[in-house]
Parts: structure tokens; C-alpha cells; sequence
């Protein structure tokens, strides 16, 4: 046993695997470990993108420093795409009759030009959006211009009267330090304003819970099966091969939903899930261990067992549980990555756990769907949840690969 | 001959019993669980405030209407019968169009999609993996393990991704739906148009997730069939070796086809759900929004009819397996 | 004295491991076969008898490579040749070779018919297919087996009939060497002595002009071969003509391998090789002395540090041993 775990540890796939896997399980165990608040504690207003916020209340009354830098122009740089200056160009050489040759090249002095030449007039040929455009652009871009003091009022409570409280120069920077109430969103908030890391490793972990459970019942389940089958023979076998051959060809997605549709919507929680995916996804066990047994049953050591009269189980656990070991463990790392799939797909169509309790990464899928975040562009509420799915597995099947080739030595190139 | 006809019969013979099998579970499974389907749909006829006679009328009615009246065993002959007239009862959610106009509608789109994805997919991957035990280099070290961790993606999360980079980032690309919103069905060239540019996102991504799998099943089988007898010995008898090499991947090929066949019940059912991040028209979509509508009868047909599908493609690929693998045939002559 | 069909001096070849580790298979063979005649090598397994098979027909891939010696197939010098000359011109139409698991040399899913087709175009492109097919049938009818054997793919043969299948295959382009590796050791009694009596027919009718016949049976070649060569750690040990190295062993190890009963009927197993005690040596790291001195009862410590030269003694006789042919009929007539 030592040494098999040793051998497939020489395996680089195996190894690659197991890392991935065991970053992914790190995080899932630790950061709910580290932070005992609820993971799914609504924080935020809506599907922020990630970052860390602090408060700008705070950071009015934060110290100030003196930065001696063209701010002016850090802006034009950081806000002016070359995509709008292409379009300002354009405008201002179809419809402001200006040469090319005449545009300044400095950005502050492009700004200045366009505020001085543009107009916003009607134009014949430019559709709405894109006067819209233009004159949002100009907004934006005036606004930048401006280099007076920010005044900071505060309502007398009598009178209704603005007090100057506060004034923020031009040129007055705060160090992010100083600002006291922060709060950092590694991978943002998703739409209901959770923090997306942290019901991240929550899900992982719930999902990995899940495909555990799903995984050892289809085993069992498998194994069971396999082991009659493969070692009784006869009609018992041939039973077990005909219903294993029928749930090979009718999907076993079809019969989750079917079953998860037709259960109480209150009574599918995540372990219900599991179970639901496990008793539908013996079949390749089954056809596994079915195979490894019957080439095992006339070995000589089984003859051995069988002469000296051993009983049964005591055959099945002495002389052929140990020699299939390794294929029922290979047959184990793959259900578990197929039924974090299957949950994901089942929770996609909404047939998935019924709960707001707790996150899977097929639910947080589902929310993000739901909330159409790809098309509003959030992808801090989908990719980071689909990349965790695909890594998992990955993961759990570089690990089978690895094992495969220990176990299988013609396999090896 | 006569072996072949044997081999067919018994096949065709063993799917029908699948199929009944199918019917069966498809039929007895949500009667298995506690509370009646019927009865939940009945609820929302029932007006709050009823009288109690008038409620068990509703349900009598409900009851009445999807045959729950009778015995078991009558309904399920019913429900066969029905079925196999392609005839599925009245859609609830959409009362009262009959459920084989609903799924006729998306059935083609469903296999127009799938059936191309999935053969492209399995192609690629085919090819990819005999490349990379062949040529090796690049192909072994980078291109194939990056399909195999594609590979790993669920079809509706390559899906997203796509969706994401082409549609919504690059704007390349529609963002869902089977063809332009503002096009009516014809045979014109704008609207054919729109339906390729529909097709594209849904189709690679579930090529793109088909490959990974089906390369490193390829490029294992070609390792070992490399090294059999018959490439050393037609070496030595002169023939060139881009000719043994087509009889290596010729062999290797072979045991993906029954690969596939395995696959396919996971494959289509992975892909279904990818419809529904595009809206596609298909099966995906229409089962997402009966599930999202709780009807039931809906749901039921899908599944049957999803079943059905996998269950013909299973029976093709394994009748062209016959076909192309003669020792298929030879096994047939020993018995 | 006939036509000199092989000619072969000094050749070495070596294999190259996983470990980047050389193996010297063939270290210094030399030998000649004429017009008419047939050769024998025996050996023990691993002694590398197969890869003299491999090394002479001048076609060299991963892991075998050539290192020195020349090999002259009836006057052309074929170690200097490029690959594909040695492809085109040299393989199966000069030196033919029928492999050692000729259950599994031919390719499961091709028709018989289509491999001798590229067989031939491999040769010639321009034959037409008829004419192939025409070919095929007479020589396949000379050779006793039936026509329908073209049309049928390999696995529909059975085990003798594959072998009987393989060398017609192997001869079909009438080559002036065939090298024959262990033809007949995996089939029962009664297909071996059919396979023998066709390689006889194949010399008889021409179809060959000189065979090398290798296995580890030295018995076997008595009744099959004109001449014997015994093979040991990648060197010839002795040679001689068959009746000469069954009665009248020099060597050692021949001694040996024949044992003191010999009963030289053809396709007999009543023969068991005496084993002789110990295991060859290393060949990735030979001994400086003679190969054989750790197994050898007669051994002196000088064996172990010289390692004799063949010692030719007329007649086409010759032999690897430090003691004279005196010495070893007195230590023989001891035993």
C-alpha cells in the first residue's frame, strides 16, 4: 500500500494533479476556517467588480499629503482611449473643419482643442447614441479640466444653510493606508452582493462534500455489483450485465432530472443531490470491477482460498478486494469529479439543491446566470466559479491518468 | 452476411427493450415520489376560499383529465401508446398547445447543432491525439494537455466563456437565440446568414470541450498500436510508413467509436444545458423554461424524447462499428 | 560452389534504451549464405538471434542501430545504402522476412488481399490491382492455400493458417534471402511440419533462392537446414553443417544445448534442450573474456581473461573456444 502510494507519486501527472487538488481543498478548508462569518452575508448593494473599497467619507477626513505631479494629464491618460480620440479626430475632421495636420498631439492640449471646436449641433449622418456619446465625452472631459478646491458642505441642522465642513485641494492625495474602514473583494460581489471569494471556497468545499457522497454511494453501489457479478457468474451475471448495459445507454442525466424534478422541492437539499447522483452513476464501477474480477477468479491463489474451503466474504476480502483496490480507487476519483459536473448542470437547468442556506458551485452558476452577468460583463461572478469547476476536475482526472499509467505499465510511453 | 444480420437483429432487439425500459422509468419514476403531480398543478385552479366538495371536484377533474383515474397499469399503456403516436398530452405552461408542436419546434435545432458539435469534436480529437503520438513535440507537450484541461470544462461553462470573450467583450458575435430576433424564418441569404452567425459560439464550445477527452483516448490507442506486430513486419516488407501510420490510426480509431457510443448519453446531456446559456431554440431552452414553469408533462416528454435521442445515436454508432470493423464479423461466424 | 545470395562480415548493431543505456545484440557476425542453400541460427532467447534477423536486412529504426560491418545481398552492398533505397529496392523483393508472432503480424482489420497490394505498389505503384489479384491466387494455389484466403481479413484465420498466409505474403516478390524468425514455434506439431514442408516447397519451386531459419531449437534444424550456426551473447560460437553440429559438437555451449540424446526427427518436441546451468551475460557491458567461461564446465581462469577468436577448421567449419579439437574430445569423452 506504502508502496503504491510511493509509485504513483513518481508519476508527474499524478503529482501536477494531486497539487492543484490540494491548493483547491487548502482553500476551501482554510478561508472558511479563517473567516467564521456567513458566506453568503449579503455586503454589498449589487455585483461589484473586484477590488478593495474604502470609505469615501473617510478618506475625506484622512490626512493629506502633497504630491508634486501633473495630475491633468495622468487623467487624460488613464480616462482618454485611443478609441475616443479616434472618434474626437473623426469628428472634428468631417464636421469641424479642421485639417488633420492641425490636431495637437499632447493630450491636455487635444482636450483644450476639442472643447473649443466642438459643437454640439445637429449633424445629418450621426446616429443618436453617437451624438450621446459625444456629448458625454465633452462632459467627462471638461469636468477633467477643472483644477479648483472640492468644497465639502454640511447642512445646518436649524436653518437648512450649507457650512463649509472641509476643502480638498487640487492637488491633495491621501495615503490608502490612512483611510481606516476598507474592505477588499478579491473576486468582487456577485448580484445578491456577497463576497464572491469567500462563497467561492464555501462552494468548493460543499461541492467537493457533496461529490464525495455521491462518489462513495455509486462505489458501493458499483462495487457491490461488480463483485456479484464478476465472481458468481452465471444468471446472476448475466442480470447485472444487462441492467449495468441498460443505464450505460440511457442517460443517467435524464434520470437525475427526472428524479430531482419529482422529489419535494423542500426536501432537495445538497446531500439529497448526492445521493440522487450516486445511484445513478454506478455503471462504470461496475463494468470495472466486473472486468477485474472475472480475470482474477481462476488465479491460482483464489483457487487456493476456494479449496481450503474460506467462506465466501473472506475470499472476496482476502484475495480479491486487494488486487481490484486500485481500480475501484481510480473508478472513485472519477465519479466524484462526475458528480461535481452533474450537480452543476442539475442546479444550471434550476433543478438543482433548493436551498439559499448554502452555495455549490453549480447554485453560484445559477445565480450568476440567472443575473445574466455575462452580458452585463461581470465576470468575477461566472468565470471564477466555472474555472473552479474545471480545475477540480482536471484535477481529479490527472490524478486518474497518473494512477492508470502506474497500475497499467504498457500504457507508459 | 447471415452473421451481420444476427449481429443487427439482436442489437436492434436489445435497444427496443432499452427503449421500453426508458418508458417505464420515464413513466413510473415521478409516480414513485411522494405527492402527485397532478394534484400540485390542480392547486393552482383551486381559487382560495373554495368550498371543500368544489376543491375535490378541481382535483377529480385534474385527475380525470391526465388519466390518473384509472389503474397503473392502464395509464401506462395509455402513456406508451400516446408516446409512440408522438402524441405527449397539453403543455401547462403553455395551454393549450400540444407538447409535440412544442418539442417538434426544438427537436431539429437540438440535433442540427449537437450532431455536427459532436462528430467535429470527436474528429479534432481524433486527429489531435494521433498527432501527438506521432509527431509528439509541441502537440504531446502543449496543445494536448491544453484540450485536456478544456476538456474538463462543463459545456455550459465553455459556453459562458465564449459567450463572454465573443459576444460580450469583443462583440463579435450574437449574444443568443437562434437566429436575429428581427428575421421571420425564410430561405434568403441575410437570414441564413444570421443563423451561422448564431451557430458559431454554441458549436465551438461544445466542439471545444468534446476534443480534450476523445485526443488523449486517441493518442493512447495509437501508442499501443504503434507498437504491434503488424507495423514492424509491414516495415520490413518495404511499405512506407505514412501508409503503416494510416493503418495505425485506421485501428486506433476503432475503440474510439465504441469510446463515443459510452460517452454520448453525458455528451448530449452536458450540451443541452450549454443551449440554454445562448437561449438556443432547442430542447435545452424549452426543458429550462418548463422546469422554471414547473410543467410536468413538459419535462417528462424531454426526458423521453432526450432519451430516445441518445438511444439512436447509440444504436448508429454502434451499426457503423459493425460495418467497419470486421472482427465484429468474425466473432459473428464463430457462434 | 553456387552464387553467393549473403554475404555478411563483421556486423555490429546495438540497441539504444529507455535509459539511453547501449545494448550490443549483434556484436561481429559474419556469414554467407549460397544459392540454394538454407541456414540455421540457434540460440537461447536473448542471445540475440532476433536482432541478427532484424539488423541483417539493413533496415535500421529506433531502438536498433547499425554501427559497423558490411552486408552483401547478391553482390549489392546494402550498408551503405539510404533507408528508403534500402526500402525500395532491398526489402521483400531481395530480403523477405517472416516475423516471430506471425499471429499478430498482419493487420486485423485489412483485407489479405489489400495488404498485398501495398505490398507490391510499395514496390512498383504501376501493377494493376487484377494483375496483383492474379498473382496472388496462383501463388497462393501453388503454395496450398485457398483463394478465398485473399478476401478475408486476418482475424477470420485461423493460428496455422495466418503463419502459412504470412510467409506466402513474405515470398511474394520472389526475394533471394528469406529470414525466417522462430516460424513455427508457437504452433502444435502438425501445423509446424506444415509450415516446414512449405518453406522446402518455396526453395524447391524457386520462390527463394536461400533461407535463414532461426530458433532456439537447435534439434529443429537438423532435418530442416543445410547448414547451422549457434548463436551465444550476441556472437557466432560455432558452425558448421547441420548433420556436423548435432553429431559432432565443438563448442561447449552446442555440446550443451544438444545434450547427449539426440533424436534429429523434424517437428519432433520429444527433444528437450538440457538447460544449461547460469545466465547469459550482460550485454550492456560484456565480459573482456570468453562469453561463455561463467557457464562453462571446462572454463580455465585464462577463458575469463581472453576471449577466443572462431577458429576456422576447414570445410566451412569453425568454432569459439580457447581448447584445441583434442582437448575438447577428451574432455567431452570423460562426461
Amino acid at each position: 500500500m506504502k508502496n503504491t502510494i510511493n509509485q504513483a507519486f513518481h508519476s508527474p501527472k499524478f503529482v501536477f494533479g494531486f497539487v492543484i487538488f490540494a491548493i483547491m481543498l487548502c482553500l476551501a478548508i482554510l478561508v472558511p476556517a479563517f473567516s467564521k462569518a456567513d458566506p453568503l452575508a449579503m455586503q454589498a448593494a449589487a455585483c461589484y467588480r473586484p477590488g478593495t473599497y474604502f470609505s469615501i467619507a473617510d478618506a475625506i477626513e484622512a490626512k493629506k499629503y502633497n504630491l508634486k505631479m501633473d495630475i491633468k494629464s495622468h487623467r487624460f491618460d488613464k480616462t482618454l482611449t485611443q478609441e475616443d480620440k479616434d472618434s474626437m479626430v473623426e469628428w472634428l475632421v468631417k464636421f469641424g473643419n479642421v485639417e488633420e495636420s492641425e490636431i495637437p498631439a499632447d493630450a491636455e492640449e487635444f482636450v483644450v482643442f476639442w472643447i473649443n471646436n466642438y459643437k454640439d449641433i445637429k449633424i445629418k449622418g450621426l446616429t443618436n447614441a453617437k451624438k450621446q456619446y459625444y456629448r458625454k465625452l465633452t462632459a467627462k472631459l471638461s469636468a477633467m479640466l477643472k483644477t479648483s478646491d472640492i468644497v465639502i458642505a454640511g447642512e445646518d441642522p436649524d436653518t437648512g444653510e450649507l457650512i463649509e465642513e472641509n476643502k480638498i485641494e487640487f492637488n491633495s492625495f491621501t495615503n490608502v493606508n490612512d483611510v481606516t474602514v476598507r474592505k477588499t473583494f478579491l473576486l468582487g460581489t456577485d448580484n445578491f452582493g456577497r463576497d464572491e471569494f469567500i462563497e467561492l471556497c464555501h462552494a468548493v468545499g460543499t461541492s467537493l462534500k457533496m461529490g464525495l457522497l455521491a462518489g462513495t454511494i455509486a462505489t458501493i453501489i458499483g462495487l457491490i455489483l461488480g463483485l456479484l457479478s464478476g465472481y458468481l457468474g452465471g444468471i446472476v451475471d448475466d442480470i447485472i450485465v444487462f441492467i449495468t448495459n441498460l443505464f450505460t445507454v440511457i442517460p443517467s442525466f435524464v434520470l437525475i432530472i427526472l428524479i430531482s424534478f419529482s422529489v419535494d422541492q423542500s426536501a432537495r437539499g445538497v446531500l439529497l443531490v448526492g445521493i440522487i447522483i450516486g445511484a445513478t452513476s454506478w455503471t462504470w464501477t461496475t463494468r470495472s470491477v466486473r472486468s477485474q474480477v472475472i480475470s482474477l477468479r481462476n488465479r491460482d491463489h483464489v483457487n487456493m482460498s476456494k479449496l481450503s474451503g474460506h467462506s465466501l466474504i473472506r475470499i472476496v476480502f482476502e484475495d480479491i478486494l486487494p488486487y481490484i483496490a486500485s481500480y475501484v480507487v481510480m473508478a472513485f476519483i472519477l465519479q466524484i469529479s462526475s458528480a461535481i459536473l452533474a450537480e452543476a448542470q442539475l442546479s444550471m437547468l434550476g433543478l438543482g439543491p433548493a436551498t439559499t442556506k448554502v452555495a455549490t458551485l453549480g447554485l453560484m452558476m445559477n445565480w450568476a446566470m440567472s443575473a445574466q452577468t455575462p452580458l452585463a460583463g461581470q465576470w468575477w461572478a461566472f468565470l471564477p466559479v466555472i474555472v473552479s469547476i474545471a480545475l477540480v476536475a482536471f484535477s481529479l482526472n490527472l490524478m486518474n491518468t497518473g494512477l492508470d499509467q502506474v497500475f497499467n505499465p504498457q500504457l507508459r510511453d | 452476411m447471415k452473421g451481420y444480420k444476427k449481429y443487427y437483429l439482436t442489437k436492434i432487439g436489445w435497444y427496443l427493450v432499452t427503449l421500453l425500459v426508458a418508458l417505464v422509468l420515464n413513466f413510473i419514476l415521478p409516480r414513485m415520489m411522494p405527492g402527485n403531480p397532478v394534484d400540485a398543478i390542480a392547486q393552482s385552479a383551486i381559487a382560495p376560499g373554495m368550498e371543500q366538495t368544489a376543491v375535490e371536484k378541481v382535483l377529480a377533474d385534474y385527475r380525470a383529465k391526465f388519466g390518473l383515474d384509472k389503474p397503473l397499469y392502464v395509464q401506462f399503456f395509455n402513456f406508451v401508446f400516446n408516446a409512440l403516436r408522438g402524441d405527449f398530452g397539453i403543455s401547462l405552461s403553455n395551454y393549450p398547445r400540444p407538447i409535440s408542436d412544442l418539442l417538434k419546434a426544438c427537436v431539429g435545432w437540438t440535433i442540427a447543432l449537437q450532431l455536427p458539435a459532436i462528430i467535429v469534436g470527436w474528429i479534432l480529437g481524433n486527429v489531435l491525439g494521433a498527432v501527438a503520438a506521432y509527431i509528439k513535440g509541441v502537440f504531446d507537450k502543449v496543445i494536448l494537455p491544453l484540450f485536456m484541461f478544456l476538456g474538463n470544462f462543463p459545456a455550459f461553462g465553455m459556453a459562458t466563456v465564449l459567450l463572454y470573450i465573443f459576444a460580450v467583450y469583443l462583440k463579435i458575435a450574437p449574444t443568443g437565440g437562434g437566429y436575429g430576433y428581427d428575421l421571420l424564418p425564410s430561405f434568403s441569404w441575410t437570414f441564413f446568414k444570421s443563423l451561422l452567425a448564431h451557430y458559431q459560439l454554441p458549436f465551438w464550445s461544445m466542439v471545444l470541450i468534446t476534443i480534450g477527452g476523445q485526443a488523449i483516448g486517441m493518442r493512447s490507442m495509437s501508442i499501443y498500436e504503434l507498437n504491434a506486430d503488424y507495423v514492424k513486419y509491414s516495415r520490413f516488407l518495404g511499405i512506407k510508413d505514412r501508409k503503416i501510420v494510416g493503418y495505425v490510426f485506421r485501428n486506433a480509431m476503432l475503440p474510439q467509436i465504441t469510446g463515443l457510443a459510452m460517452s454520448l448519453g453525458t455528451m448530449i446531456g452536458g450540451n443541452i444545458v450549454a443551449e440554454t446559456i445562448f437561449n438556443y431554440p432547442g430542447i435545452g431552452s424549452t426543458m429550462l423554461k418548463a422546469i422554471g414553469n414547473r410543467d410536468y408533462p413538459l419535462i417528462s416528454a424531454s426526458t423521453l424524447v432526450i432519451t430516445i435521442m441518445v438511444l439512436i445515436a447509440n444504436l448508429a454508432v454502434e451499426i457503423l462499428y459493425g460495418l467497419i470493423d470486421p472482427r465484429i464479423k468474425a466473432a459473428q461466424q464463430d457462434t | 560452389m553456387g552464387k553467393i545470395m549473403l554475404d555478411v562480415k563483421d556486423l555490429k548493431t546495438k540497441y539504444v534504451t529507455r535509459f539511453k543505456e547501449d545494448v550490443y545484440a549483434v556484436d561481429g557476425v559474419s556469414l554467407q549464405i549460397e544459392e540454394g542453400k538454407s541456414l540455421g541460427i540457434a540460440g537461447e532467447s536473448g542471445c540475440g538471434k532476433s536482432t541478427l534477423a532484424l539488423s541483417l536486412m539493413g533496415y535500421y529504426f529506433a531502438p536498433l542501430h547499425y554501427m559497423s560491418g558490411s552486408i552483401e545481398v547478391d553482390g549489392r552492398n546494402i550498408s551503405n545504402m539510404t533507408p528508403d533505397q534500402v526500402r525500395k529496392s532491398i526489402l521483400g523483393t531481395e530480403i523477405a522476412y517472416i516475423p516471430q508472432a506471425a499471429m499478430n503480424a498482419l493487420n486485423p482489420t485489412q483485407k489479405i488481399i489489400r495488404f498485398l497490394e501495398d505490398v507490391i505498389h510499395a514496390h512498383d505503384p504501376k501493377v494493376s490491382k487484377k494483375d496483383i489479384y492474379d498473382m496472388a491466387k496462383e501463388r497462393f494455389e501453388i503454395l496450398g492455400l485457398p483463394e478465398s484466403v485473399l478476401q478475408k481479413h486476418a482475424v477470420e484465420l485461423s493460428g496455422g493458417m495466418k503463419q502459412r498466409t504470412v510467409i506466402a505474403i513474405s515470398t511474394i516478390l520472389s526475394p533471394k534471402v528469406l529470414i525466417a524468425d522462430e516460424p513455427s514455434s508457437a504452433l502444435d506439431v502438425t501445423s509446424q511440419k506444415m509450415v516446414i514442408k512449405m518453406m522446402r516447397d518455396l526453395m524447391e519451386k524457386g520462390f527463394i533462392k536461400s533461407m535463414i531459419f532461426i530458433t532456439h531449437e537447435l534439434p529443429l534444424l537438423y532435418n530442416v537446414t543445410d547448414d547451422i550456426m549457434v548463436m551465444y551473447a550476441g556472437q557466432i560460437v560455432e558452425k558448421g553443417t547441420a548433420k556436423e553440429m548435432v553429431f559432432d559438437s565443438l563448442h561447449p555451449y552446442t555440446y550443451g544445448l544438444m545434450g547427449s540424446i539426440i533424436v534429429p526427427e523434424a517437428g519432433t518436441r520429444d527433444v528437450k534442450l538440457t538447460a544449461i546451468p547460469g545466465t547469459p551475460p550482460n550485454l550492456k557491458r560484456p565480459p573482456a573474456g570468453c562469453r561463455f567461461a561463467d557457464r562453462c564446465k571446462y572454463a580455465t581462469p585464462e577463458c575469463k581473461a581472453f576471449a577466443p577468436a572462431m577458429k576456422d577448421i576447414g570445410g566451412g567449419r569453425a568454432y569459439r573456444c580457447s581448447m584445441s579439437l583434442e582437448q575438447l574430445k577428451e574432455v567431452y569423452g570423460r562426461d
